[in-house]
C-alpha cells in the first residue's frame, strides 16, 4: 500500500497527557525527499508531532505508517530515522569526531569506515578540521552544525529537527537557514523541520503544515499559506493582514462575493474548492495582505474602499498606511506602500480610496 | 557612611568567627594535646613528642580495627556506589513507579537516629538469624550510606541533558551501550567523589557498628573502647589521624563533584 512519493503517513494520530489532548486525530503525509516545516506557536503540539515520529513517545491513537506498516510502537533504535535535537544533545565527553560517529560505532561498523564516513560527514558540514575538539570547545553554530553531521551519517530516510536554530542569534540562524536547506538539497534527504518562526519556515520549507492547539490548520508550499491562508489562525499568523467580516454571496466562477460593513467584497476562491463550497449566507472574512493594497483614485481593477488615513509610518523599505473605513470606522485598514526617495504625499485625516484586486482578496471561514 | 552600615560586616566577621570556633575548637584539642606526654590524665604542654604515633603503629588491637575499617569500608562503598546508582538510573527514568516512596525509603536510615536504625538491623538480622559478623558491618554501613551516593548521583544524573539519553537510542544504541557509552563516562566523577564520601561516614560511623558487628571492631569502635578505660595518648593520636584522613577525603571528594568547569573558551563561528 506504499504510495509513490510518500515517505511516511499520520493517520488520525492523537496523543493525551491525562485528560489533556495535545494532538487531535493528525493526519500528514511526508513525501519523499520533501523538506517539509511543522510551524506553530508553543503548545500546538508540532514538537510532539516530532517526537512521535522520532518514536520519543507513543501516540494514544491512530498509526503512524512506514513503508505500508505502523510504526507507532517501534523502538526508537530500530527506527530509519535520526533527531537534531533543540539543545543539539552532543555527547560533552566525546570528541566531535567521536560524536559524528557514534551512530555507525553502535552498530558495529569497521573502524576504517567509519573514519571515512566521518571525515566525509564532517566535510559536508564544513567541520573538517575541528574533528578533535570536544563539544564546549565550539560555537553555537559550530554545534548545531556537529548535530547535523551526526545524525545524517547513518543515512536515515528522515532527519527530524527539533527547533535547532533557536538558539542561535539572528544573523547566524540566517545563515544557517540557507546552510541547511542546502544540505537537504545536496544529500536529498526528507527533512521534517519544527519551528515557531514564521520568516524561518517561508524561507526553508517546501511544504509548511500550520499547527494550533493540537490540530492541523492548513498544508501547503509557504506561497499557498502566506497568500491563500484557510483559516483566519493562518491569516492572521504571517506577519500583518485585512481582515474582515461579511456575509458570504454566491460563487460566480473562480470568484465569489461577500457583503461586508464597508461593502461588497469580490474575492477569488480559485485553487480553494473548500471556500467555494462554504453556503452562501453563512459567515465568512474577506482577507488581503496590507502589501496588495493600493491607493489612488485612478480607476483599478477589483475592490475600491473609501478609508480615512489616520497613521503614516515610514519603515525603512515600506511604509505602512493605517486607515479607517469611511462606511465602518471601527474596520481597521492596513496597507504596505513602496517607500520612495521624495517621501509620501499621504497625510493624515485625508481620505482616499483603497484598491484591493480580486486575486488578492482571499476568504476564510469565520 | 552611617555607623551601621560599617558595623554591620565587622559584626557578621565576629559572628562567622565564633561560629567556626565553636565547631572547630574543641577538635584541636586532642589534636594539639597528641604531641605531648601526658602524665597522670594531665597534658604535660613542655614535653613536645610524637611517641603516642609511634605506639600507635605498634598496638595490634588498633592495627586490626583499621584493616576492619578499611573492609568494611570498601565492601559498604561498593554495594551503596552499586545500588546508588541503579536507584538513580531507575528513580531518573521516565516509565519510573513510586518515586516518592523510593525517596523515602533510601532517606530513612540516613535520617533516623543511627541507634535506631542500628537497633532495627539488629533485630531484623537476629529474627532472620543471620549471624553477626563483618558482612552485617557492611550492611549496616551500606543502609546508612546509600542515600548520600543515591543523592549524588541522582543530582549529576538530572544535571545531565534527558536529550543524551534520547540521542543515543536515536542513534541507534541499545539500552547497555547508552548505560556504557554515554551515561556511564558522565556519571562517573559522581560516583567516585559519591565513594569517597561513603567511605569517609563508613570510616567514622559508630552507633550501628556497636549493634552490627560480631566480634570484630572498626577504629571507632575500638577508639570508644579506649575511652572508656581513660584518656590516653594513644587515643589523641589516633583522633588526629581519623579527623585528618577524613578532612582528606572530603577535600578529594569535593573536587570529583565539583562542576566541571568549561575546558576552553568557545571559537567564533
Amino acid at each position: 500500500m506504499t504510495e509513490a512519493g510518500i515517505l511516511l503517513k499520520l493517520r488520525s494520530v492523537s496523543k493525551n497527557y491525562g485528560a489533556t489532548a495535545i494532538l487531535h486525530e493528525i493526519d500528514l503525509d511526508v513525501h519523499d525527499g520533501e523538506f517539509i516545516t511543522i510551524l506553530g506557536p508553543s503548545g500546538s503540539g508540532k514538537t510532539t508531532i516530532l517526537r512521535l515520529i522520532g518514536g520519543f513517545t507513543q501516540p494514544s491513537g491512530g498509526q503512524i505508517l512506514l513503508d505500508g506498516g505502523d510504526i507507532a510502537a517501534m523502538p526508537i533504535n530500530r527506527r530509519p530515522f535520526n533527531t537534531v535535537f533543540q539543545d543539539y544533545a552532543l555527547f560533552p565527553h566525546l570528541t566531535v569526531e567521536a560524536n559524528v560517529g557514534y551512530g555507525l560505532a553502535v552498530r558495529g561498523t569497521p573502524r576504517a569506515e567509519t573514519a571515512k564516513r566521518v571525515a566525509d560527514a564532517l566535510e559536508l558540514v564544513q567541520l573538517g578540521p575541528l574533528g578533535k575538539r570536544f563539544p564546549a570547545q565550539l560555537s553555537g553554530g559550530q554545534r548545531q552544525r556537529v548535530a547535523l553531521a551526526r545524525a545524517i551519517i547513518c543515512r536515515p530516510r528522515l532527519i527530524l529537527l527539533d527547533e535547532p536554530l533557536a538558539a542561535l542569534d539572528v544573523e547566524l540562524r540566517r545563515h544557517m537557514q540557507t546552510f541547511l536547506k542546502s544540505i537537504q538539497t545536496e544529500i536529498r534527504t526528507t527533512f521534517l523541520f519544527v519551528t515557531h518562526d514564521q520568516e524561518e519556515a517561508i524561507a526553508m520549507a517546501d511544504r509548511i503544515c500550520v499547527m494550533s492547539a493540537g490540530r492541523i490548520e492548513q498544508i501547503g508550499s509557504p506561497h499557498e499559506v502566506y497568500y491563500r491562508p484557510g483559516t483566519e489562525f493562518v491569516a492572521k499568523f504571517f506577519g500583518e493582514n485585512n481582515l474582515v467580516p461579511g456575509t458570504l454571496g454566491p460563487v460566480d466562477g473562480a470568484t465569489r462575493a461577500i457583503d461586508t460593513a464597508i461593502g461588497r467584497l469580490v474575492c477569488a476562491v480559485d485553487g480553494q474548492p473548500q471556500i467555494a463550497a462554504l453556503p452562501a449566507g453563512g459567515p465568512a472574512l474577506a482577507v488581503f495582505r496590507p502589501e496588495a493594497v493600493g491607493i489612488g483614485n485612478g480607476a483599478g481593477e477589483g475592490n475600491r474602499i473609501a478609508a480615512r488615513i489616520e497613521q503614516v509610518a515610514f519603515g525603512g523599505a515600506s511604509t505602512m498606511v493605517n486607515a479607517a473605513a469611511l462606511d465602518q470606522p471601527q474596520q481597521v485598514l492596513k496597507a504596505r506602500l513602496q517607500s520612495r526617495p521624495d517621501g509620501t504625499a499621504l497625510s493624515q485625516g485625508e481620505t482616499v480610496a483603497f484598491t484591493v484586486p480580486t486575486s488578492a482578496c482571499r476568504l476564510v471561514p469565520a | 557612611m552611617r555607623l551601621a552600615d560599617r558595623a554591620a560586616p565587622a559584626l557578621l566577621i565576629t559572628l562567622t568567627l565564633f561560629v567556626f570556633i565553636l565547631l572547630y575548637g574543641p577538635l584541636m584539642v586532642p589534636i594539639v594535646s597528641s604531641f605531648f606526654t601526658v602524665s597522670h590524665g594531665a597534658v604535660d604542654w613542655s614535653q613536645p613528642t610524637t611517641a603516642a604515633y609511634a605506639d600507635l603503629t605498634q598496638n595490634d588491637s588498633v592495627l586490626a580495627a583499621l584493616w576492619t575499617t578499611l573492609v568494611v569500608g570498601a565492601g559498604a562503598v561498593v554495594l551503596s556506589v552499586a545500588l546508588g546508582t541503579g536507584l538513580a538510573l531507575y528513580y531518573a527514568s521516565p516509565r519510573a513507579r513510586g518515586r516518592q516512596f523510593l525517596q523515602f525509603i533510601i532517606f530513612l536510615p540516613f535520617l533516623m537516629p543511627p541507634i535506631i536504625t542500628g537497633l532495627a538491623l539488629l533485630i531484623f538480622f537476629r529474627q532472620v538469624e543471620f549471624e553477626r559478623s563483618l558482612l552485617t558491618i557492611i550492611i549496616g554501613h551500606t543502609v546508612f550510606v546509600l542515600a548520600l551516593v543515591y543523592r549524588t548521583i541522582l543530582t549529576r544524573l538530572q544535571s545531565l541533558s534527558g536529550s543524551l539519553v534520547e540521542a543515543s537510542y536515536d542513534l541507534g544504541a541499545s539500552g547497555w551501550q547508552t548505560f556504557r557509552l554515554v551515561l556511564l563516562p558522565n556519571l562517573s566523577s559522581a560516583m567516585v567523589g559519591a565513594a569517597i564520601l561513603a567511605f569517609a561516614l563508613s570510616f567514622d560511623e559508630t552507633m550501628i557498628t556497636l549493634l552490627v558487628t560480631g566480634t570484630q571492631s572498626t577504629l571507632s569502635v575500638r577508639l570508644w573502647a579506649m575511652m572508656r578505660l581513660g584518656f590516653t595518648p594513644d587515643i589523641n593520636a589516633l583522633v588526629a589521624l581519623v579527623l585528618l584522613f577524613t578532612t582528606v577525603l572530603c577535600l578529594v571528594a569535593v573536587r570529583f563533584l565539583m562542576p566541571a568547569s568549561a575546558v576552553a573558551g568557545s571559537d567564533d563561528d
